[in-house]
């Protein structure tokens, strides 16, 4: 009968780690989110496969110590040795992005600045749960709404719930519709939500379009040199797409190549997923600390924005759910603005003010990611 | 009794030991994270404001 020992190799590997069964367990409820919930569905149902790929006996995907698996292989190449995987996908995000709304409307940026204050409150409140500071900045991040920022700051300070804390980020990102109207609601009065917004964009020049991205990178290099790869393949993109000679290359950015790096992402991230690592209470504080950012993120725009009404005329009084739409998740954040003030007021249309704060919140969150890598360069902290 | 241990450690949390330090490292990083940001989002700001004042510039000329 032993010759036939290796048929139930396997099944003798999970009956002596039953956590592997508990991760098959969480990669099925991510795709059931996927693709029921229709949360993230490109990144959490490529997530939730992974989950159940890297708990499979060895060596399967991961490899042993002579051979290197395909999902370790992904990792070390795409994510760990230079954070490939995101920059390159902020390269899409940047062709998809149209910096016009922000143009014509430069006080928006206030708002993504305004709307990161939940990482910052998110890092005191992991220190005061007794997490190291690295992982605590780590943990912040997710509150960026934005998950290249969140893998690239995790994967720097060596975090050790980088598979927790993507989790959350991209989770949260397609929780949005439901944290954000709590939030705001929290926060807000009725006639504050019903503040009326006219819009009347000034027009903006291909010259600006082009020099904005390029101005923007030298900016964050210079104040936070560390923002530079994120801001920088960001504002790459963007510029391809608003060069007027490159369309062929922008349309590739914004699909295929978005596309491509969207597929191996996912699965690539589930190597942090392996059970040891990932089932912890650790992780479950992890997750409750993303929340928390997420909305002391919104809260924070949106008490910006009433603090700038008590110094603004009546009739150029910000509507504070705008302040809300600072934070990354775009376009998601400015959806759900315009359809809380129609909610409010039918004729109330905020959407191109809240996709302004929306898109200057895609700035904001990188700048915060550099500042953060910046900090933890200067105390000693990062791994690269 | 050690004293220096009750200047590193403020007290025990939920994961492990709160570091005096790593409380005021995080305080830190937070005043000087969101100046951070509000100065290059007043930087951007200000770039965009000249650009745009150019590019009308330019078209009242034409």
């Amino acid at each position: 009968m032993s010759e036939f020992q290796f048929l139930v190799d396997g099944a003798s590997y999970v009956a002596s780690n039953p956590k592997t069964v508990v991760m098959w367990l969480i990669g099925g409820l991510l795709i059931w989110l996927a693709i029921k919930k229709d949360f993230e569905p490109a990144l959490l149902l490529p997530m939730g496969f992974g989950a159940i790929l890297v708990n499979l006996p060895l060596p399967g995907v991961l490899g042993t110590e002579g051979s290197t698996g395909i999902v370790t292989w992904l990792y070390n190449v795409g994510i760990a040795s230079s954070e490939a995987m995101p920059l390159l996908l902020f390269v899409g995000i940047g062709a998809m992005i149209d910096f016009g709304p922000l143009l014509s409307n430069p006080r928006m940026l206030l708002f993504g600045g305004a709307a990161q204050f939940g990482i910052f409150l998110t890092v005191v409140l992991a220190v005061l749960l007794g997490f190291p500071l690295k992982e605590a900045m780590s943990a912040g991040v997710i509150g960026a709404a934005d998950g290249p920022t969140s893998i690239m700051v995790a994967q720097k300070m060596g975090s050790e719930y980088f598979g927790a804390i993507t989790v959350a980020a991209y989770s949260y990102m397609a929780l949005v519709p439901i944290i954000q109207p709590m939030a705001i609601r929290l926060v807000t009065t009725q006639k504050e939500r019903r503040i009326r917004m006219p819009y009347s964009p000034a027009s903006v020049s291909k010259t600006t379009r082009i020099l904005f991205p390029i101005i923007v990178t030298i900016i964050a290099g210079l104040v936070a040199p560390d923002s530079v790869a994120l801001v920088g393949f960001l504002m790459f993109g963007n510029l391809i797409r608003e060069s007027g000679c490159l369309d062929n290359l922008s349309q590739t950015a914004q699909g295929p190549l978005a596309n491509l790096i969207t597929i191996f992402l996912g699965i690539t991230i589930s190597f942090q997923m392996q059970a040891e690592k990932f089932l912890s209470v650790g992780t479950l504080m992890i997750m409750a600390l993303g929340l928390v950012a997420f909305t002391f993120d919104t809260i924070g725009g949106v008490l910006f924005a009433k603090v700038l009404n008590l110094f603004l005329p009546h009739d150029k009084k910000i509507n504070p759910m705008v302040g809300g739409a600072g934070i990354s998740a775009f376009p998601m954040s400015a959806r759900v603005i315009q359809k809380m003030a129609l909610k409010e007021d039918n004729q109330n249309h905020l959407l191109m003010h809240a996709v302004g704060a929306n898109v200057a919140g895609q700035i904001g969150s990188v700048v915060a990611g550099g500042i953060i890598l910046s900090l933890a360069r200067m105390w000693g902290l990062m791994i690269a | 009794m050690n004293l220096s241990w009750m200047f590193l450690t403020a007290f025990t949390s939920v994961m492990g030991e709160v570091k005096t330090e790593d409380i005021s490292h995080s305080l830190e990083l937070m005043g000087k994270g969101m100046l951070g940001i509000f100065v290059v989002m007043v930087l951007i700001f200000l770039v965009i404001v000249i650009l745009n004042k150019m590019g009308s510039g330019k078209k009242k000329e034409k």
